[in-house]
């Protein structure tokens, strides 16, 4: 039973990495231009079959073809914010976002479906299917892959905020739009760089989702709700809560699993429901994120 | 003012046609697969008028609508199947939704209602999964994975749709003239003055928790009693049917659409997405299913970033500036008014309406200030 | 002068009129948009008889997800209608007349399903209908199909829930081409009976999908079995989501039984499980999925083909399946999508299958009314598809279908093991071998 529970909370805590590569790019489009972008999860999926395509076509390594991938969804995530995002305004913006980001997932759907087709692919690799064994436990690669590059992503993100000229435009931008437009910061810059910046990393987390789970042009919208509980947990805009709360619901369920299977994900969004009625905020959540 | 000028009855004649517009189509086109259009289009123009009652007034965007909707289709079917109800007798079962739904949203409510608005619209995407797993899970009570059928109607195809045509009908006008009701009640007015700014109405002694839980419990009843309505209809419901998530997106997408905040955007709303999107899925040429999905997209962003505040306001807009052209003293008014509640839909969508502009530069002068945020 | 009704503005209602006005084009749209009829009003919606003789073609509708859920498995079956469509043509179309198929797209959604078919039905006026893909489509499919008197002959939706619906109990007009799933893993529980008692696997689990398809069999399974003295250790459902499968897999792994019987309803399902038990460097000794193995090359591509080796399925049909319908079914695919034999999706067979028995329906009783059809297939004794023989129960479930199972064998060969020593069947790998790509 104990050693039962230990691999359930090991297996959770990795799991958990994968899901923060996916949910950092959200809270970060979400902290810092209030959109709640339905797209990410499509963008995740879009990811993954760009990954695919290179390994299937150009036979280049997962890790290789994020070099290519991650410039891709980063001019993927620019022109989304040109050509769509950045003429919404006016205090309905974050619900028409809603809106503008659902077309888009869409629209990128249908465009996967005509390229792709329906069927469930996979990315392969030697270290997708290998583990190694510590502790008297297999432990998969590629989740370990995953977790140690899911904390350097953290890790990068928050050096980019706080050490940089570019971060710093971003947090003044997250605080007061208007006083940071009055210091001379281009907000639209910032916030077409953020978006690009959001997109690109889920580049990243595609290719562990890919590489973890089967997918098709549909799987985007299982994931979307999930990534919107973990951000949300986490605090919206925090990188870090964003890490955190991913391990905290993928060990929750993991560990739930061992008896009710079927229970496990209402399990995690009944707590999502719970910590918020005590911290309204989520877990690293900065007070009063939003006046609103 | 050249608006009000227009005389009342004008608006009422136009209404009655309407109605009756309304109550002809069936009897127009008789053909089955055009009636399944209006009755699956009304059963969307309730839950878009129920949505708006509460979202729409009190600027609290809820993505979970389809909890009360799913509830009301397995209150109906459990009921029928436990009680033995068949046939007709079946309708009888609507006040049992419409109590179910009224309770899950005083208990939804009173949890989700505690929190501001972006956590809000994520409470509600949790309670909804939540709902969706408690119907896949209680297996003895829901049917689990395979859901539940219907009763069985014994209605020939030629006349089943139109009996199902008139009570959607009947619930549609009856949800928007609570939602013309609620807008003219110091009740409105109350919520609203939430949506504007929660702290100043609080301030001002509006219970704020009782007025939104009211909304919310006013909309949940009649969203889970449409939900049953479209159970019988439809025959059958499952966990993933019943709790769909697209659902919740598309609803909001037609008040969005339509209007956001004004009594005739969802309605209009309701009109076009629904009928729209099950007729483009019945043309082969759009069979390789992906055109169809791009072109819907397509249309949703030609129509978000061109006519940004919904088709009521910007149309009214557009109509008022015919009007008023070589009117110089209105048209200012009218367009300077609109551009400082840049996408304040709500706040245009009042400024539509003839109360006049005066009552409208409150909430203009504050979405102004939202606006630059 | 204070307005009546101030709320509802002259430019609104002006707006809703156009709306109307629009709406009433559609629907005139919808009305005539029929490209086979006359374009006559329909106001009687009985299903049109067989008087139009000679030349003009017999029209059937059907609506597959084409998108959403169900989307991989709804093209495949796209892919087995037309196929089936292109070969009855090639040979002088049935009755002297071409068949002609109308496929709309539902989108993985019973709402759009109802309408597709409400539209097929009453407004193009097909002669016939065609099934889903799901037993969750299938069921208000059914109900309009039987309203209107049409018969819905489809291929899979095999769930009890489709048959026992009220509708179908009133009407019968449902007809599933296809192995009813309830009793599909018997001959692998027949097989463990057969073996000494030293030999039997000791242990089992039994993971299932929360899915109506997928549970049945599996539980059947997991009854016959522990009266056959196999102690289950693992006996639980999972919700049928990619993200809940590797949680489930371990856990099944860290139990290390002997035998896996898995209530798997695709192929990611079963690929999850492989790649997680590969992780755990578990390898069961038997391994039987419900549905996914079943896939062809979708499958092996998914999982490898040395994993593959050993893995069984059961399922009504194959492609090497020694039927001469069913081999020249599988060449005219290959000519026409590429590929191998192997590259062969059951769901196309299956698919195949319901235009076989439509056609047979057609010739039999003269002509396309759907009365007559209906009465004939519940009395048919003879009738056979490219999945062998089919006999319709009062509910439309198809009792000669036999079931067989399936087996992943050395050299990437997908072949009939069981029932032993059935015609066509070679001999089981009884032991899986360890992981392999």
């Amino acid at each position: 039973m104990a050693r039962e529970l230990i691999h359930a909370i090991v297996d959770g805590i990795l799991t958990g990495g994968v899901y923060a590569l996916m949910a950092v790019g959200l809270t970060l489009i979400f902290g810092v231009l209030d959109i709640i972008n339905i797209a990410q999860g499509v963008l995740v999926i879009l990811g993954a079959y760009l990954s695919y395509s290179l390994s299937t076509r150009a036979h280049i390594d997962l890790f290789t073809g994020l070099l290519i991938t991650i410039p891709v969804m980063f001019i993927i995530g620019v022109v989304i914010h040109w050509a769509f995002i950045r003429r919404l305004r006016g205090t309905e913006r974050t619900s028409m976002t809603l809106l503008v980001t659902y077309a888009v997932a869409l629209i990128i759907e249908g465009i996967l479906y005509k390229a792709y087709g329906a069927d469930d692919v996979q990315l392969q690799a030697s270290y997708t299917t290998s583990s190694v064994h510590i502790f008297g436990f297999y432990l998969p690669w590629i989740f370990i892959y995953g977790f140690i590059v899911a904390v350097c992503l953290v890790v990068a993100l928050y050096l980019l905020l706080y050490r940089t000229r570019l971060g710093r435009s971003v947090r003044a931008t997250m605080q007061d739009e208007n006083a940071a437009r009055l210091v001379g910061i281009e907000v639209n810059r910032v916030a077409a760089l953020t978006f690009g910046i959001g997109v690109a990393v889920t580049a990243v987390g595609g290719m562990f989702f890919g590489a973890t789970n089967a997918f098709n042009p549909n799987s985007g919208y299982d994931l979307i709700s999930r990534l919107l509980a973990i951000i949300i947990l986490g605090g919206l805009g925090s990188i870090g809560g964003a890490l955190a709360a991913s391990v905290f619901m993928l060990t929750l369920e993991s560990v739930v699993t061992i008896w009710q299977p079927t229970w496990a994900i209402a399990v995690f969004y009944a707590a999502l429901v719970l910590v918020l009625l005590i911290r309204p905020t989520g877990f690293l959540g900065r007070k009063a994120v939003r006046a609103q | 003012m050249t608006r009000d000028s227009r005389p009342w009855l004008v608006r009422a004649f136009l209404l009655v046609l309407l109605v009756a517009a309304a109550v002809a189509f069936p009897k127009v086109f008789t053909n089955p697969a055009v009636t399944n259009y209006g009755v699956l289009a009304l059963i969307f123009v309730t839950v878009a008028s129920a949505w708006n009652i509460f979202s729409g007034n009190s600027g609290y965007i809820s993505l979970g609508h389809a909890v009360f909707f799913g509830s009301g289709a397995y209150a109906m079917g459990i009921a029928a199947r436990d009680w033995n109800v068949q046939g007709t007798t079946v309708f009888a079962l609507l006040p049992l939704a419409a109590v179910v739904g009224a309770v899950i949203a005083v208990v939804f409510g009173l949890i989700a209602l505690r929190v501001r608005r972006h956590t809000f619209i994520v409470i509600t995407i949790a309670v909804f999964f939540i709902f969706q797993l408690a119907a896949f899970n209680l297996r003895s009570l829901t049917g689990g994975s395979a859901g539940l059928n219907s009763p069985f109607l014994n209605w020939p195809s030629s006349g089943y749709n139109t009996p199902f045509y008139y009570i959607a009908l009947a619930f549609a006008g009856a949800t928007i003239a609570i939602a013309v009701a609620v807008r003219r009640s110091r009740f409105g007015l109350q919520l609203r003055a939430i949506r504007d700014d929660e702290d100043r109405a609080r301030g001002l002694g509006v219970r704020a928790m009782r007025v939104k839980l009211t909304a919310f419990v006013l909309s949940g009843a009649i969203t889970a009693m449409i939900g049953s309505i479209w159970f019988y209809y439809i025959n059958q419901v499952e966990p993933q049917t019943g709790f769909d998530p697209l659902f919740d997106l598309l609803v909001v997408l037609m008040a969005f659409l339509g209007g956001y905040g004004s009594i005739t955007g969802p309605v209009l709303g309701a009109l076009i997405i629904e009928p729209g999107t099950l007729w483009l899925n019945t043309q082969p040429q759009f069979s390789g299913g992906y055109l169809s999905e791009i072109l819907l997209g397509a249309v949703f962003l030609v129509i978000v970033l061109f006519v940004p505040r919904g088709i009521v306001p910007t149309g009214g807009e557009w109509i008022t500036r015919l009007r008023t052209r070589g009117r110089p003293a209105v048209v200012p008014v009218a367009a300077g008014a609109a551009t400082a509640g840049s996408a304040g839909g709500a706040a245009a969508a009042s400024a539509a309406s003839p109360a006049g502009a005066t009552a409208d530069a409150p909430p203009a002068s504050r979405a102004s200030k939202g606006g630059a945020r | 002068m204070r307005p009546a009704i101030p709320w509802l503005s002259t430019k609104a209602l002006a707006l809703s009129a156009i709306a109307v006005v629009a709406a009433g084009g559609l629907a005139a749209c919808t009305s005539s948009s029929s490209s086979t009829s006359s374009g006559a009003p329909s106001s009687s919606s009985s299903a049109p008889s067989s008087a139009a003789g000679g030349g003009a073609p017999i029209t059937i509708g059907a609506s597959l997800s084409l998108t959403g859920d169900f989307s991989a498995d709804g093209q495949a079956f796209q892919k087995g209608y037309n196929l089936w469509a292109k070969d009855v043509n090639a040979k002088g179309g049935i009755l002297g007349r071409q068949v002609k198929i109308t496929v709309l797209n539902d989108a993985s959604n019973p709402t759009q399903a109802v309408t597709n078919y409400q539209t097929l039905i009453n407004t193009d006026h097909v002669d016939l209908t065609f099934g889903p893909f799901s037993s969750l489509i299938t069921g208000p499919s059914s109900a309009v199909a039987a309203r209107a008197g049409y018969a819905l002959i489809e291929g899979a939706g095999g769930a009890p829930s489709v048959f026992n619906t009220p509708q179908n109990q009133a009407d019968h007009n449902v007809f599933d081409v296809s192995l009813p799933i309830a009793d599909e893993l018997v001959p692998f529980v027949n097989y463990i009976a057969s073996l000494p008692a030293a030999q039997r696997p000791k242990t089992a689990a039994y993971p299932m999908a929360d899915d109506p398809f997928a549970d049945p069999p599996v539980q059947l399974a997991q009854s016959k079995l522990e009266a056959l003295g196999v102690k289950t250790v693992y006996s639980k459902i999972f919700p049928a989501e990619v993200a809940a499968y590797t949680p489930a897999a371990d856990q099944v792994a860290g139990k290390a039984p002997d035998l896996v019987v898995l209530g798997s309803t695709d192929v990611p399902t079963v690929g999850a499980f492989m790649q997680a038990f590969e992780q755990q460097h578990y390898v069961p000794k038997m391994f039987i999925a419900a549905a996914g193995p079943d896939q062809g090359a979708d499958f092996t591509k998914a999982v490898g083909a040395g994993n593959a080796t050993g893995v069984m399925v059961p399922n009504g049909w194959y492609p090497s399946y020694a039927n001469p319908d069913s081999q020249a079914m599988v060449k005219e695919y290959v000519a026409q999508y590429g590929g191998t034999a192997s590259d062969v999706n059951a769901d196309v067979a299956e698919a195949y299958a319901v235009g076989q028995i439509a056609a047979q329906a057609i010739t039999a009783t003269g002509g396309t009314d759907n009365g007559k059809i209906i009465t004939y297939l519940h009395q048919a004794t003879s009738l056979t598809s490219v999945q062998g023989p089919v006999k319709f129960d009062s509910l439309g479930g198809n009792t000669a279908a036999a079931a067989f199972i399936f087996q992943w064998q050395k050299g990437g060969t997908y072949s009939q093991v069981l029932p032993l020593g059935s015609p066509g069947s070679v001999s089981i790998l009884a032991t899986k071998p360890a992981w392999t790509k």
